[in-house]
């Protein structure tokens, strides 16, 4: 109850740094998550029309994707330093492999009876892609989006071991000053904010499938 | 009358490496018809149908429409000049029924506003309520959904229909009922269709040609009624033996109507030495407005061909132009006519059926 207690305390008397953290850090995943989709989006597509392209990419994000981020900050670290530039790069690099792979996959599962529709209506190669397949990919497309983003919403807490700040700040400052409080509040808050990021994608997410749902 | 031809195969192949999948297929589909290609499944008939607005090249021969040879044209464009319609699954989902019927006027890049007044103009024509606009494909049944793709197909005001198995994912009787429609619609629009199918029935009732297929040959081209008198064996085993009088039940009495009947005005006289009067027993009436007024014997006429309007008999009850031959020749039995008038509802009498004619295809020995 203590703990609680010193961890609200805190809460209250430090919510200048509270805000300050949770800016740096929502500032780090939305760039992450926007260079993820500028990237991975385009290349997942192209990926689709080629299957000897789609093993090759899809194997190498995958094997990134298994590099633990200390690791990876390690590998950072001698070519750029520290600082958000390298972190941003990593929560790029986990947050490439869903976003590719459902891009991918969405436009591959497009009906190619609906594909043929709208050529035998006389889509062009563009207008195919952009009123018909993206269209209809989109809500597996940003299921991936929705992965990538709640990944890197709580990958971002390491985003401190590299010096760019976040909500890892307070976690890392509870434990090298033996601040239980602060640890504490740190912890709730990474956990709060993260279950109400995946809440509110969530609905957003649920609201896209319904609207987009093929049904019967 | 010149025959104008919309689409004409001259001798296409298609191969898929070294197999031939249609085989030096010829034929020419007339302005204003709907031409039916047939056939097992795997025969060929929708990768001509698709040949013809390239979404599949052909290997060889030559494809016209409107008397251009299609590899001239721009895909593209060739393809926003045919409505295409293919079963109902080819709605966009993720499009309202609008944006789905304008679909072809967005690719062309049309006003707003003209895709909405076309989209409302088509709903109507297809027979749906405007209200339907607003909602999503899955929201309508499987015939409404088609009747959506019909809509579409018509946006762009195209002359040539290309529809391949529109009504195969829907249930009997609304297949009926959309296949009905079509006859009833092209009365109106006049398109030039080449319509595939797999079911015999559904071609005899809305072919006026009907081209069979099988293993990428056209076997067997014709009239419904030249086909069931066709005397090659796979064409009937294809519509089945002993089938022919199913098949005129599917036939509409439309096409068993006599093209050629004797007409005379009702303040005209009756040239009795015209060569087109020969086998007939009686000639029919009209007015100035082509309304029929009834019929008189050849026999009661006057000498000099002369009549008065008491000698006029009037129509007896006729058939509905949507009946079958079959009906109609049950009919004439029940009523111990020879012959019948076909009288809509609409349009008033729209011409007559004889029984005899309706006997020789009931015939089985034809020639």
């Amino acid at each position: 109850m203590d703990l609680l207690t010193s961890a609200w305390n805190y809460f209250l008397n430090r919510q200048d740094l509270m805000f300050e953290v949770l800016k740096e850090h929502v500032n780090l995943v939305l760039w992450a998550t926007f260079f993820t989709i500028i990237i991975g989006v385009p290349l997942g597509i192209a990926i689709s029309r080629t299957e000897r392209l789609r093993d090759i990419v899809l194997g190498s994000v995958s094997i990134l994707y298994t590099i633990p981020i200390l690791a990876l900050f390690g590998f950072l670290i001698p070519i750029m330093g520290i600082g958000s530039k390298p972190a941003l790069i990593a929560l790029v690099v986990y947050g490439l492999l869903p976003v590719i792979r459902n891009s991918c996959v969405g436009i591959i599962q497009v009906h190619p009876m609906l594909k043929e529709a709208a050529r035998g209506m006389g889509a062009n190669n563009l207008q195919l892609l952009f009123r018909v397949e993206i269209p209809l990919a989109f809500p597996v497309i940003f299921a991936g989006i929705r992965t990538a983003l709640v990944m890197n919403f709580s990958l971002a807490t390491y985003a401190v071991f590299i010096g760019a700040g976040g909500m890892g700040r307070i976690i890392m400052q509870g434990i090298r000053t033996y601040n239980t409080g602060m640890l504490l509040a740190g912890i709730l808050m990474v956990v709060i904010t993260t279950v109400f990021l995946e809440r509110l994608v969530g609905f957003v997410d649920n609201r896209i499938q319904k609207r987009f749902s093929l049904g019967d | 009358m010149t025959r104008e031809i919309s689409v004409e195969l001259q001798n296409v192949s298609k191969y898929y490496g070294t197999e031939k999948v249609v085989d030096e297929v010829s034929f020419s589909v007339e302005k204003g018809e709907i031409f039916v290609l047939i056939g097992p499944s795997g025969c060929g008939k929708t990768t001509t149908l698709k040949m013809i607005n390239q979404l599949i090249p052909h290997t060889s021969g030559n494809i016209l429409v409107n008397g251009v040879d299609v590899t001239k044209l721009d895909a593209v464009e060739l393809r926003r000049s045919i409505g295409y319609v293919i079963q109902y699954i080819g709605l966009l989902p993720h499009l309202t029924i609008q944006e789905n019927i304008a679909f072809v006027l967005k690719l062309t890049k049309k006003s707003k506003k003209e895709q909405n007044e076309r989209a409302l103009e088509l709903v109507e024509t297809v027979g749906l309520q405007a209200n339907y606009l607003k909602r999503y494909p899955r929201e309508l049944s499987g015939g409404q959904q088609q009747r959506v793709g019909v809509a579409r197909a018509l946006a762009a005001n195209p002359d040539i229909l290309l529809m391949d198995e529109p009504f195969g994912a829907v249930d009997p009787l609304t297949r009926e009922q959309l296949q009905n429609e079509l006859l009833r619609l092209q009365e109106s629009i006049r398109k030039t269709i080449v319509f595939v199918t797999h079911d015999m029935q559904e071609a005899f009732k809305v072919g006026s040609r009907i081209g069979i297929l099988r293993q990428g040959k056209l076997v067997c081209l014709g009239t419904p009624m030249e086909i069931v008198r066709s005397e090659d064996e796979f064409v009937k085993n294809f519509i089945g033996q002993g089938a022919l009088f199913e098949v005129l039940d599917t036939i509409p009495v439309l096409r068993a109507i006599e093209k050629d009947i004797p007409i005379v005005s009702e303040k005209g006289k009756v040239d009795l030495s015209d060569e087109k009067l020969k086998g007939w027993e009686n000639i029919f009436v009209t007015n100035d407005h082509g309304q029929c007024l009834g019929y008189i014997s050849l026999d009661s006429l006057n000498q000099d061909g002369t009549f008065s309007a008491g000698q006029i008999e009037p129509l007896p009850a006729g058939c509905s132009p949507e009946v079958s031959v079959k009906q109609a020749v049950e009919e004439m039995l029940w009523k111990g006519k020879t012959w019948l008038p076909v009288i809509s509802e609409d349009e008033g009498f729209k011409g007559i059926v004889l029984f005899s004619s309706c006997a020789d295809l009931l015939a089985e020995d034809r020639r």
